[in-house]
């Protein structure tokens, strides 16, 4: 799963800029733990232009999770906040960076959206 | 449901509901409890002396974060010789304190066993709500030497219940109790402190560093003072109008609820005790309902749905791009999916009505930096409109649930099973759609084209708006007319088959500005005719319809927000005596139940009960029932913003006396309005 981890993280760093988050600045770290051995991701943004390195540096929002489940959040299999109410991932500092961050992750691989039965048929 | 007695404290969502004695215990019918986070954190709170229950002498809610209770031990029937008397003072604010104190009025001393019996089911919300336990999870419960903590564990899930006393207590498995001697006019008291906590695996709470205010009681108590001040004052000739009023805005500064992620800035949770949470529909429309009274309330209420606004396609959330969310919940069972609401987005009209405010919002107080800030997001609400909610493909808002197990079915502001039908009474397929979203559709492409040509800088998306817009009305005073009844039909069906059932939702169709000129009269009359109108309010359903029930939950009853609306349609387009007919019905029915207006109350004929018979399981206070006064004095006062000044063209019946509004906030500082009863009633009520 930590393949789809990097995918996310390479693919932000590559985009450079997500306008969802035109209006948010600030950096979290994303601390991955698995037994002994923490993987870090760092996301710098500023105004919506991101920056993505793996340091291990201090931030202003700290997010740590199993690597297992952050893969399922950057696929859309699992979902940000119902893991975070549940303690499945924890956040130190401004969580309002991660409630922003949050809605980039995709939805479910599976969502079929909105069904549009009726298509320009009725009248 | 709960009892008559109960008595009800609050703090954003953190709650508690009491029998009148003060004591909790939770079965699954009675709904009382310490409440945080959409969890019961104290099911059993029992006090009791040398192994006796207490007896209520009487109870004051003080403010509505703290009640005492005044109690003797003993049955009623041999009380008044207690030699003993009690206090239970307490107060919410972050944590629930409360303080004991016990007087000794012998000439003897005493000796006392005091105990309190406490536990905790650490039930979801909507266990208690929908009357199912069944938890999943273990409850545990640690005594330590100057506390007991009762908590419940579900995988990395926990909740936890703290419980400390500043005189020493004996704690046990079930509570904690003092053995206590009083010499003759001796009084004792201890302070309780209940802390709730939702910890995660690092020991972090997850609302830290959230709060609005201070958690003590006089930062609470300073908080209210000040928000009373920021607001305007009223007064009234008759005393009832000023009393509702401030009844009104004390409820509103109780509703206020800080999410976790707004960094302790508040807008209005929907209603005590089930929806002590954000509600995109409900925070909406209580936000437009006193925006003259209280417009900040508006500012982080766009914000923060903002913010959460949906970005993709999540069918268990009924969640798409551009989507205002319906409910967030923070229990158990929205943490671990078994209910959606993560939050849930399953509502057609929060995203319409999310553009609504943002212009009313600018009209009153000139705040463009927001407008300019919430270009991006309501443009996507605008796409969702056009992109995903035109399930037919015909140019109307329509909704069917992708979320089949938890989901909502009907996605209106009328959203029970039932409420959407044929007049034969049978339900219709999916997808629905009803009549008042197209009205709100409608006016968010009217009222965004004005942001758009003002604010944004690009006419030609204005100009766009304005056409489809009028395309729309065009469209929708064709297709929804019901010509044996000359009124629009409540809903379509996929076929285009009209619901032609009458009912109060034409009149936020006059408050939306959809409804052609000529055929307004009709509505109007409609509304204040013997069928929607009962002499109170204007019924959900029209009497004489095969679902009309006066108890019907929106198949009958009234409800004073619904009013409220309808009444700001009618004097949209000029039917001010309906309106103040309207307004004056509900406002005389607040008189009962002490300026509270609840969430809903029978549709029986006025001149039947003489009283407004309040509905069941009604929710109270509730948001929008409490803006509900507000909305209806702009009404009935005729205040307007116009070209960056208010407008005041007061309409007030004979019966209203005098009233006054001081200190009107607004982009004009602050403005006096003052009107007087002119208008006899009589011509129309005999009509």
């Amino acid at each position: 799963m930590l393949d789809a981890t990097t995918r996310f993280f390479e693919d932000l760093d590559r985009r450079g800029f997500e306008p969802l988050l035109q209006k948010t600045s600030g950096t979290l770290r994303f601390d991955l733990h698995e037994g002994a051995q923490t993987t870090h991701w760092l996301l710098r943004i500023e105004r919506g232009n991101l920056h993505v390195s793996q340091e291990d540096r201090e931030a202003d929002t700290v997010v740590g999770t199993a690597p297992r489940l952050f893969g399922e959040l950057v696929t859309g299999s699992e979902n940000a906040i119902a893991a975070l109410l549940r303690g499945d991932m924890t956040v130190s500092g401004d969580l309002r960076l991660v409630l922003q961050v949050e809605r980039i992750f995709p939805g479910p691989p599976d969502a079929r959206g909105p069904r549009h039965a009726f298509q320009r048929e009725a009248r | 449901m709960p009892g008559t007695n109960t008595v009800r404290i609050l703090d954003g969502n953190t709650f508690v509901v009491s029998e009148d004695t003060g004591d909790i215990e939770a079965t699954p019918s009675e709904p009382t409890g310490l409440f945080s986070l959409d969890t019961r954190f104290l099911s059993k709170w029992v006090l009791t002396v040398n192994g006796e229950r207490l007896n209520a002498l009487s109870y004051d809610d003080l403010q509505y974060y703290e009640a005492r209770f005044f109690l003797v031990p003993g049955m009623a029937t041999h009380y008044i010789d207690a030699k003993l008397s009690i206090i239970r003072e307490r107060a919410v604010g972050g944590s629930f304190r409360e303080t004991l104190t016990f007087l000794n009025h012998d000439e003897k001393p005493v000796d006392v066993e005091i105990r309190m019996d406490a536990g905790s089911d650490f039930a979801d919300l909507f266990q208690v709500k929908d009357e199912i336990l069944n938890k999943k999870g273990e409850i545990y419960r640690e005594i330590e030497p100057d506390r007991l903590r009762i908590g419940y564990r579900r995988g990395n899930f926990r909740r936890e219940t703290v419980i400390s006393s500043s005189v020493p207590a004996r704690y046990d498995q079930n509570g904690f109790a003092f053995s206590v001697h009083l010499e003759p006019n001796e009084q004792w008291n201890t302070a309780i402190d209940v802390q709730t906590s939702a910890v995660g695996p690092g020991g972090r709470d997850l609302r830290m560093g959230l709060r609005a205010h201070g958690t003590e009681r006089l930062a609470l108590q300073q908080d209210l003072e000040e928000w009373v001040a920021r607001a305007p004052k009223v007064n009234s000739e008759h005393g009832r109008v000023s009393h509702t009023y401030r009844r009104s805005l004390i409820d509103l500064a109780a509703l206020r609820f800080s999410p976790l992620s707004l960094g302790g800035q508040t807008l209005p949770a929907a209603g005590l005790p089930w929806f002590m949470t954000m509600f995109g529909r409900d925070s909406i429309l209580t936000c437009l309902q006193v925006l003259p009274f209280a417009p900040a309330l508006s500012k982080t209420t766009l914000r923060i749905l903002g913010a959460l606004q949906g970005t993709r396609f999540d069918d268990f959330r009924d969640e798409d791009p551009g989507r205002i969310l319906h409910e967030m919940r923070y229990g158990e069972t929205a943490a671990f999916e078994e209910q959606p609401h993560s939050p849930y987005y399953g509502s057609v009209d929060a995203t319409p009505l999310f553009v609504v405010l943002l212009d009313e919002y600018e009209k009153w107080t000139g705040d463009v930096a927001l407008v300019k800030e919430l270009e991006r997001e309501c443009r996507a609400a605008l796409k969702w409109v056009d992109d995903y909610a035109d399930l037919v493909g015909n140019g109307y808002i329509w909704y069917e649930r992708r979320n089949t197990d938890t989901g909502l079915e009907n996605q209106c502001w009328k959203d029970s099973w039932d409420s959407i039908s044929y007049s034969d009474g049978t339900l219709p397929p999916f997808p629905r759609a009803t009549c008042e979203v197209q009205g709100y559709a409608y006016d968010a492409k009217m009222r965004a084209a004005r942001l758009a040509r003002e604010f944004w800088g690009d006419p030609a998306y204005a100009d766009q708006l304005e056409r489809e817009a009028a395309e729309l009305k065009q469209r929708f005073n064709r297709d929804w007319w019901v010509e044996d009844g000359e009124y629009f039909a409540l809903g379509l069906d996929p076929t285009g088959r009209q619901m032609d059932v009458l009912s109060s939702n034409i009149g936020h169709l006059l408050w939306s500005g959809i409804v052609d000129h000529d055929r307004a009269a009709k509505i109007a009359g409609h509304l204040v005719g013997p069928r929607l109108f009962s002499g109170w309010g204007v019924r959900t359903l029209a009497e004489g319809e095969v679902r009309y029930n006066p108890i019907g939950y929106h198949n009958g009853t009234i409800w004073p927000f619904d009013n409220s609306f309808i009444a700001w349609g009618l004097r949209r387009y000029g039917f001010a005596e309906e309106a103040a007919t309207i307004a004056s019905g509900i406002l005389d029915a607040a008189t009962y139940f002490d300026g509270r207006l609840p969430e809903a109350f029978g549709g029986y004929p006025r001149d039947l009960t003489k009283f407004p018979v309040e509905y069941p399981t009604a929710c109270s206070p509730q948001a929008w029932s409490t803006g509900t006064p507000l909305l209806l004095l702009r009404t009935m006062l005729g205040l307007e913003p116009h070209e960056g000044h208010l407008a005041v063209d007061p309409r007030l019946p004979i019966g209203m006396g005098r009233i006054e509004v001081l200190d009107i906030p607004g982009r004009w500082g602050r403005v006096d309005a003052f009107a007087r009863g002119r208008m006899d009633m009589h011509e129309l009520a005999a009509s």
